[in-house]
């Protein structure tokens, strides 16, 4: 079962390129914001399995949690859809 | 069913079962390589070393003992950036006035209570990640930024108005954020101040007796290792962070009545 773990983070950075690039593509910044938080809820799974819960721990909470309500907040104050 | 389906429920289930196992797991073993570099062996040595604690921090998990004992300073500075960045903030918006009943309630009923059930779980769970940094993986910022995305929760889901009356305005935040980043100051210097009033020698950030300066922090706590400072750092360093974080989200989503001043006086300026 030793593949396993190399498995999980290889579907975790494929996961991560998709997201990314429709964060990229996305026109409506709303979506985009959604894309970037999965890119980052990616990133936190690669960071488990290649053994830093420390990192885990803050990257969760800063980049899937406030950073996209940061984000959502200045969607908000300025404009959803790219021109 | 057709075969999109199929392919999409496969795939999640695939995805389910793997990360159970990688759960279960706990860390994965075959991907920790067997041979370490002499650096990582010797902070595994003297991280917690009751036989040698000259050269030890004695506390449980070497990230936290590197973070704020080996490396204190650094950590002591990013802190410092971190509130820096966050004055920056709230000075940018100065002259902004905090108003109740311009907004909305907050959202549906449903996403209330379940909020409801989920907020005790978060509080609780990033006071003890922040307690247990030197026992566990985690430590102040990783706690601290557990309880700010519950802040930042509460106020778009029970809307800003509830957390503003419920007492953690923006002024008292600031506070909170001065106290928790005074706190790191005054652990950092503790030691330096009982040496200097009993007369020994002491270094900053020192943490436990040293070579020439024979004063410590309590490294037990009843039956419990607390890592001599780390736990004070760690505390401090949660409070910081929390407060911090919450007052920037709270002071970039004010509504438009409430900056009004500040928007007039920025045109003043110009």
């Amino acid at each position: 079962m030793e593949l396993v773990p190399v498995a999980i983070a290889a579907l975790s950075a494929l996961l991560s390129v998709v997201a990314t690039y429709l964060a990229v593509r996305s026109r409506d910044m709303l979506s985009a914001a959604v894309f970037s938080a999965a890119q980052s809820t990616a990133y936190a799974l690669i960071y488990y399995v290649l053994m830093a819960p420390d990192i885990v721990l803050v990257y969760v909470p800063v980049s899937v949690g406030i950073l996209p309500a940061v984000t959502v907040l200045l969607i908000k104050k300025t404009e959803r859809y790219e021109r | 069913m057709n075969a999109r389906e199929v392919a999409i429920a496969t795939s999640i289930t695939l995805m389910i079962v793997l990360l159970a196992y990688v759960i279960e797991a706990g860390g994965l073993g075959p991907i920790a390589p067997e041979k370490l570099r002499e650096l990582a062996a010797s902070y595994i040595i003297s991280t917690y070393n009751p036989w040698n604690i000259t050269h030890s921090a004695q506390s449980l998990e070497a990230v936290t003992a590197i973070v704020w004992d080996y490396r204190g300073l650094d950590t002591f500075f990013e802190t410092s950036v971190l509130f820096i960045s966050i004055v920056g903030v709230a000075l940018l918006f100065r002259g902004y006035r905090e108003k109740t009943g311009v907004g909305g309630r907050g959202l549906s009923e449903i996403v209330k209570t379940s909020t409801k059930i989920l907020a005790p779980l978060i509080l609780i769970a990033g006071i003890s990640i922040a307690i247990h940094g030197h026992l566990t993986p985690g430590g102040g910022f990783q706690g601290g930024s557990f309880i700010a995305v519950l802040l930042v929760l509460l106020s778009v889901v029970f809307s800003l108005d509830f957390v503003v009356e419920r007492g953690l305005s923006t002024s008292r935040l600031l506070t909170l954020r001065s106290i928790g980043l005074m706190g790191v100051f005054a652990t950092s210097i503790a030691l330096l101040l009982v040496g200097l009033v009993t007369g020994v020698s002491a270094y900053v950030f020192q943490n436990m007796v040293r070579e020439g300066a024979p004063v410590s922090m309590p490294p037990w706590f009843l039956d419990r290792p607390t890592g001599g400072t780390l736990l004070f750092f760690n505390v401090f360093e949660a409070l910081a962070v929390a407060t911090g974080l919450s007052l920037a989200f709270i002071v970039l989503s004010l509504r438009r009545e409430e900056v009004e001043e500040a928007l007039e006086r920025g045109e003043w300026y110009e």
